[in-house]
């Protein structure tokens, strides 16, 4: 099969064209997940500068902007990120020096403690292993792309902290404040990558609702909590791309219809989902097939105008598109019907 | 309730919708916008604003979702982590009434969503719905007329908190309770499908999350098959009137792109004189009168119409009581075109 264009060219109209202060919604189920369209964000955000073909004088200037991404992600790892838009053509390491892309780490940290106690409780060593070891998981899956001076480069920043690749999340402490103080972490790094006003931040928080479902109502952070934080983040950035899962028990067993109780998590998580939904301007909803799988179909993506799409905003087309991702991480975008 | 001729709908319902949404002699202290991602509220929120500005009305906007100030809003309030009464002072803060004598400035004050409060884990278990949305409209000066109006918005798909205390009612039938107008919203390709389903006496279709399909949040996609251009709004309003009377009815909203902003008639229309909802009758199955269509003429003429109201039918005879046998026998006066048949009966 031929190799694809890093951007679809039927998705360019949607994931170039970011409004202010716009949510986007990504939601995805366990068979037809986000983190291909994701990379389609950050190649669409970030592309112009990266081609090669660009002039050194204009590269990074789009519309007389700057533009540049801060990547938080609760569900994936540095590595993780950094070879696959590798295989997209895009150099994040190369980027990030060049402050144009920054990466929050949401997942190896999150609950472990920071280094600095790492001396007084000999019981938590955990936390270092624990982040070595959840890269070596993309590791050992493409081996060949690596540098091989990029692993130790790597864990010596990180050892030495003195500037880390990758911002890394800790929830210390209990309830609302501890989220604001996470909140506050990310605000930082957003604003350390705003040199001048120009400046048009995209930010994308990949899966937010495992912060959720891991503090929950037990900590007294609940959808409107957690919508609440997320609308101080929004505010300090140009538009916002937010990727959520959208399985049939966390969406429906909390509501009217069903019979069942639901529990805590699916209650809060259809609260918060189904809340982001009426203020995101777009939806992009990825589920697999009605009929079952397909040689040549991976999934489907409807693309539909959210609850805060206004009339005078601008011209959303509503499609639902078929996808086919391929075994170079190429994704071939098409509508029903055509091949 | 009664069936109302369209005619009486058309002139007391129109003018009844056109007096909420322009908020005239506060026709409705507090109206309640039911919706659900299918349809949102947004559009209509637009045309509060829109038509509050044609009138001149100041417009406080509380957001709890909204992330900037929308065009034609005069006061702007978030509340992200601010606490009820800061909520409640703020509002009364933003409108000085003016000094100048003359009518007070009627006010408009949108809730874009509700859900978010009623849902918050850090409000105060003695917190009243009931006195939070009245401090509202309630005028400071006991004496003056109430020149506000509170219209909120209420995501009916966003599930809520269980309750605490298992006798509370919930905060939705708090929130009906309250009201003085429900405003329901459905999307206008939804309802024309729905209506195509009850013709045919099938299963109305369902969309969105009602589908309860993996993955499936939105089910709205402006180009559904058959429907064509079925761009609108349909609003299911019930309205309380003072007397207590209920008033039930559906509009159309159309989309804000058909109309100019500045645009004063009445844009709303009934449901029921849309052509797509209720398309108009053929014309001869309408006007004509309900024949079988046969070989027969089985019609009168004037002539034979008369002659048959002539005729006394038996048993008015027999009532004359001439005795038994005597009354009910069948009188026949031959005609000259009748065959008289011998054998074939006696009479």
């Amino acid at each position: 099969m031929p190799s694809q264009p890093p951007l679809p060219h039927l998705l360019v109209p949607y994931l170039s064209d970011q409004t202010d202060s716009s949510l986007t919604l990504i939601s995805s189920i366990l068979g037809a997940t986000s983190n291909w369209l994701v990379l389609r964000f950050l190649h669409a955000a970030l592309s112009s500068s990266s081609s090669p073909h660009m002039p050194i004088g204009v590269e990074d200037q789009y519309d007389g902007k700057k533009r540049k991404v801060v990547l938080v992600s609760f569900m994936r790892g540095w590595e993780f990120w950094k070879s696959e838009a590798k295989r997209l053509g895009l150099d994040l390491t190369r980027l990030s020096s060049k402050q144009q892309f920054t990466f929050v780490d949401g997942l190896s940290e999150l609950f472990s403690l920071p280094q600095n106690t790492k001396t007084r409780l000999p019981a938590q060593h955990a936390g270092a292993p624990a982040r070595t070891a959840l890269p070596l998981r993309s590791q050992s899956a493409v081996p060949d792309r690596m540098p091989p001076q990029a692993t130790p480069a790597d864990q010596t920043s990180s050892r030495g902290s003195t500037e880390p690749i990758a911002k890394k999340l800790h929830f210390s402490g209990h309830g609302i404040t501890a989220l604001n103080a996470l909140g506050r972490d990310i605000q930082t790094v957003i604003e350390k990558q705003k040199i001048s006003q120009d400046d048009e931040i995209l930010l994308i928080i990949d899966q937010p609702d495992l912060l959720l479902a891991s503090t929950g109502p037990s900590q007294a952070i609940g959808a409107t909590e957690m919508m609440n934080w997320l609308t101080g983040l929004q505010l300090d950035v140009h538009s916002t791309v937010l990727t959520l899962a959208a399985d049939s028990p966390l969406l429906h067993n909390a509501s009217a219809s069903s019979n069942q109780m639901a529990n805590p998590t699916e209650a809060e998580h259809a609260a918060f989902s189904i809340g982001l939904a009426h203020r995101a301007r777009s939806v992009m909803q990825l589920r697999t097939l009605e009929t079952g799988a397909a040689r040549d179909v991976s999934g489907v993506l409807r693309i539909s105008r959210g609850g805060g799409w206004t009339v005078g905003d601008d011209n959303l087309d509503e499609r639902e598109l078929l996808f086919y991702i391929q075994r170079d991480g190429g994704v071939r975008v098409f509508g029903r019907g055509e091949s | 309730m009664a069936p109302v001729n369209l005619s009486h709908r058309r002139t007391h319902n129109m003018l009844l919708i056109s007096k909420l949404l322009s908020l005239r002699d506060t026709a409705s202290p507090f109206t309640l916008l039911l919706d659900s991602l299918e349809q949102p509220a947004t559009p209509l929120l637009k045309e509060y604003i829109r038509r509050a500005k044609l009138s001149k009305v100041h417009v406080t906007l509380i957001s709890f979702e909204t992330l900037r100030k929308p065009d034609g809003v005069d006061a702007f309030i978030s509340t992200r982590c601010k606490s009820p009464t800061d909520i409640m002072r703020e509002v009364a803060e933003c409108h000085k009434p003016a000094t100048t004598t003359g009518p007070p400035q009627r006010r408009l004050i949108l809730i874009d969503a509700i859900n978010p409060l009623l849902s918050s884990r850090k409000l105060d278990p003695n917190f009243q719905l009931a006195a939070f949305l009245g401090s509202f409209i309630t005028p400071k000066d006991p004496t003056a007329k109430a020149d506000a109006s509170l219209v909120v918005t209420y995501h009916s798909d966003v599930p809520g908190l269980p309750h605490q205390n298992p006798y509370t009612p919930s905060s939705l039938s708090i929130l009906t309770y309250l009201a003085t107008s429900i405003i329901t919203l459905h999307s206008f390709s939804h309802i024309l499908a729905h209506k195509a389903a009850r013709d045919r006496s099938l299963v109305a279709p369902v969309f969105g999350l009602d589908e309860e399909q993996d993955g499936v949040i939105l089910g709205r996609l402006d180009r559904l098959a058959g429907t064509g251009a079925a761009e609108g709004i349909v609003l299911e309003l019930e309205h309380r009137r003072k007397s207590g009377r209920g008033v039930l009815e559906w509009y159309l909203l159309p989309p804000a792109s058909r109309y100019s902003p500045q645009h004063v008639k009445e844009v709303v229309t009934l449901l029921d004189d849309n052509i797509l909802y209720n398309p108009p009758m053929e014309p001869d199955t309408g006007a004509g009168d309900e024949e079988p269509k046969s070989t027969f003429e089985l019609g009168l003429t004037d002539r034979q119409r008369r002659e048959r109201e002539g005729v006394v039918l038996p048993y008015f005879d027999a009532q004359n009581g001439d005795g038994p046998g005597e009354g009910g026998r069948i009188l026949y006066d031959m005609g000259e075109e009748d065959d008289f048949d011998e054998e074939e009966d006696e009479i």
